[in-house]
């Protein structure tokens, strides 16, 4: 990259933070998180509005289509703002869908007026987006599970054998069986029985690549906002007459955690900016794995100790470490989980003797 | 009790402990998914207080079992298998073992019966919004009047408050002396007047733990166990019975059955890593188990438990943890899930991995587990 350019990309992220702040505030307050909690849909379609106003499930997407043709290091930006304010709202499928949608139905997922989410995963621990599905003849069979945020959707892009497909919510033959999850938000699975369809074009195995990537950026800013609780409460929760966090154990504790999340840091970022510049094949898929592995297992670290660190009060739901706890517990396996994208960085990553 | 149990062999012994649960246990409390409330559990209670197997450590004249530690280990074993519920145990672990070592006759006579027929029901107000790890810090305060002590303060975290009809105290009674030494040991009914109770809901969403306030609560002075301002002595002695206690396998070996239920759903026994791990996981049980036992025995021959116990709360707990941890990496997306999956108790990774969490916190925090091992056991300065 220039130095022009970097330079342009280090503005738009800079702006891309500030507008994520504005939704979810940066130790901000959680009362609206609270709120949404395991009620229907489990986010607020009026931010997810807002969110489609200010541009964001195009922030990949051409110019041509309506998007913003903005990079990885801009998503990547967001998602972690995103994270560290919590915010349950569907972004990270719905830019998904974004990737496969054309026409019409992007511009009406753009614009906020009709939310697809994708339906890809047919199995736990995989990332294979074909399964026992079949699609032909204008109509889907078979069953699709783990759709984030399903309560909400409008539609789904399904994948399976013979290609991929939109469904309506309402369609025939579909049935939508809702669990709720730790954060208070939802997995649907979805059944297809003879489900009519439309037919789509674009690639679900590539458009999975940006979603795990943002997902280490989301449980990246989960993980610093849970490590920014904690550090406040080392310097304000006395006993025996001083901060805990003079005891040494615990600012050892603290030191360990900062270095978890510094090296979730410079795995995403540098995820991104290899995309950005260019990096495809195996190269990126090393890349995203890397960066997905380290933000998973850190961020189950970060919040544990969040929880620890906080003795009684947090182990309360009424304070907030939790919050990071149950918000890590469900995206750490989303996408892949560590063990997963270990396994692909060792199948994808260049010879170590090269 | 008819049967000496001691005198059977080990295996005499679980046949008779399973045909025990077969014929008592109610099926639908086994493996209940969160901890229950005295409304659920007191049948079971009632049942075991009814057949005498409720006290499986006390001594046989105090109403007890007066079961060996190696007996002890493989009841507890049999009663995990099947699934059996945790009871209202406070008074049962910690009230009564207290009573028998510390009591005056007269306090024995009266607490240990209401206990072994479950009309007490205990619950342990130790901790205070500003005291928790730093304990001596508490200022909960008893204040002399006539025969009585007078009691305002607030506790905190105290585990099924709401259930209890009975609390032991620690309380300053001398706010002149040293941290340590104006602390009493109280016992108190939790209908006296002026005490009000408040549920806290904790991360399972579950109202176990409560805080307890005390305005001007009147307490009869014959309800202190051991001497005026020496209540923490007594309370440290308890804690040994608490670590003891939570250094118990039970909790990890219930984990470690989830987790191989779990890995059979899952097809993880494929992965060699997985194996390993859990092997690695299913040694350290056996390992906690055998140095558990030589804990037991200490009790059981009257004698004192050093602070060495402390190792067992800390290897416990954290095998705990380890064990749900593996189990949320394995289960894929199905971490994530609120309830058990497929409608399945057995098969909970979320909710095992939660109540786990707590373990290294409660009991005295596993940070101050190590500071006792590294300073009272190791002799290291500072
Ligand atoms: C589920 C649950 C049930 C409980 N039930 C009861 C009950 O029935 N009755 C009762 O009385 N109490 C109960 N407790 C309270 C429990 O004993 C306290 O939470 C515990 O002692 C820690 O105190 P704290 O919460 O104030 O944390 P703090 O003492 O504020 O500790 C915060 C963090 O600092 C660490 N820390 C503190 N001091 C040091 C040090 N010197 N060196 C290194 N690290 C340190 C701690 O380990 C912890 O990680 C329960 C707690 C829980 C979570």
């Amino acid at each position: 990259m220039s130095a022009a350019a970097s330079d342009d990309a280090n503005e738009s992220v800079r702006l891309i933070r500030d507008s994520a702040a504005a939704i979810a505030p940066p130790g901000g307050d959680t009362r609206r998180i609270r709120a949404l909690r395991f009620q229907d849909p489990g986010f607020d379609r009026g931010v997810w509005g807002t969110m489609c106003e200010m541009g964001w499930p195009g922030l990949l997407v051409a110019e041509a289509d309506g998007g913003s043709a903005l990079g990885m290091r801009e998503y990547c930006a967001l998602a972690e703002q995103l994270g560290a304010g919590l915010a349950p709202e569907p972004l990270i499928p719905a830019s998904m869908a974004a990737r496969l949608l054309s026409g019409a139905d992007l511009a009406a997922l753009l614009a906020g007026r009709h939310l697809v989410l994708p339906a890809w995963q047919e199995r736990p621990n995989s990332l294979d987006t074909v399964g026992d599905t079949v699609i032909a003849g204008g109509k889907v069979t078979g069953r699709k599970c783990f759709v984030p945020m399903a309560a909400g959707a409008d539609a789904f892009v399904v994948s399976g054998q013979g290609g991929l497909a939109l469904v309506a919510r309402g369609a025939p033959g579909l049935s939508i069986a809702l669990e709720q999850t730790q954060d208070g938000g939802n997995f649907g699975t979805l059944s297809f029985a003879d489900t009519p369809c439309t037919m789509l074009a674009g690639d679900m195995v590539a458009a999975l690549e940006p979603a795990a990537l943002a997902t280490a950026a989301y449980l990246l800013g989960v993980m610093d906002r849970a490590f920014a609780l904690t550090l406040d409460y080392l310097k304000t929760r006395h006993q025996f007459g001083r901060p805990i966090g003079s005891f040494q154990a615990l600012q050892h504790r603290a030191a360990d955690l900062k270095i978890q999340v510094a090296l979730t840091r410079a795995g995403v970022e540098s995820a991104a900016a290899a995309i950005d510049a260019g990096a495809t094949g195996a190269l990126a898929l090393a890349a995203v794995s890397r960066a997905k592995a380290r933000a998973a297992d850190a961020a189950m670290l970060v919040t544990r100790q969040a929880i620890q660190l906080h003795g009684g009060i947090g182990y309360t739901d009424e304070a907030d470490p939790g919050l990071y706890l149950r918000k890590a517990m469900v995206l750490s396996n989303l996408y892949g989980s560590a063990a997963l994208h270990r396994a692909r960085y060792a199948a994808n990553a260049a010879d170590q003797d090269d | 009790m008819t049967q000496d149990l001691n005198a059977l062999t080990e295996a005499e012994f679980r046949i008779v402990v399973r045909k025990f649960l077969a014929d008592n246990y109610p099926e639908n409390l086994r493996n209940p998914p969160k901890r229950l409330h005295w409304r659920d559990n007191q049948v079971w209670y009632h049942t075991l207080a009814r057949t005498g197997w409720l006290c499986p450590g006390w001594p046989v004249e105090h109403g007890g079992m007066g079961l060996s530690a190696a007996r002890q280990i493989a009841l507890t074993e049999e009663f995990e298998r099947h699934g059996v519920a945790r009871t209202n145990d406070h008074g049962i672990v910690m009230v009564g073992p207290l009573l028998i070592q510390y009591g005056t006759q007269a306090q024995r006579d009266f607490f240990l019966p209401k206990i072994l027929a479950g009309e007490h029901i205990w619950c342990q107000g130790y901790s205070e919004p500003g005291a928790g790890s730093d304990l001596a810090g508490l200022r909960t305060s008893a204040v002399s009047d006539g025969d009585h002590w007078v009691v305002n303060g607030q506790k905190i975290w105290t585990t099924l408050a709401n259930d209890a009809n009975w609390i032991f105290l620690l309380v300053r009674t001398d706010p002149a002396a040293k941290k340590q030494e104006g602390i009493s040991f109280l016992l108190v009914p939790m209908d006296t007047p002026g005490i009000t109770v408040r549920p806290i809901i904790n991360l399972e969403l579950h109202d176990e733990f409560c805080e307890v306030f005390f305005d001007n609560v009147r307490v009869p002075k014959a309800n202190t166990v051991g001497e005026v301002n020496k209540g923490w002595t007594v309370a440290k002695n308890l804690l040994g019975f608490e670590r003891i206690f939570l250094g118990s396998p039970k909790l990890s070996a219930h984990a470690l059955g989830r987790l191989r239920a779990l890995a059979d759903r899952m097809g993880a026994w494929d992965d060699a890593a997985f194996t390993d791990r859990y092997t690695a996981l299913r040694l350290e049980l056996e390992d906690l188990k055998s140095l558990h036992a030589t804990f037991v025995d200490i009790v059981r021959r009257g004698e004192a438990l050093g602070p060495d116990v402390s190792m067992l709360k800390v290897i416990q707990t954290e095998l705990f943890q380890k064990i749900t941890d593996a189990m949320m990496d394995i289960a894929g997306e199905n971490a994530g899930l609120l309830e058990p999956m497929e409608g399945n108790r057995e098969l909970h990774p979320s909710g095992l991995f939660i109540q786990a969490r707590p373990s290294t916190i409660y009991g005295g925090s596993n940070e101050i587990q190590r500071n006792i091992l590294s300073k009272n056991v190791l002799g290291l300065p500072g």
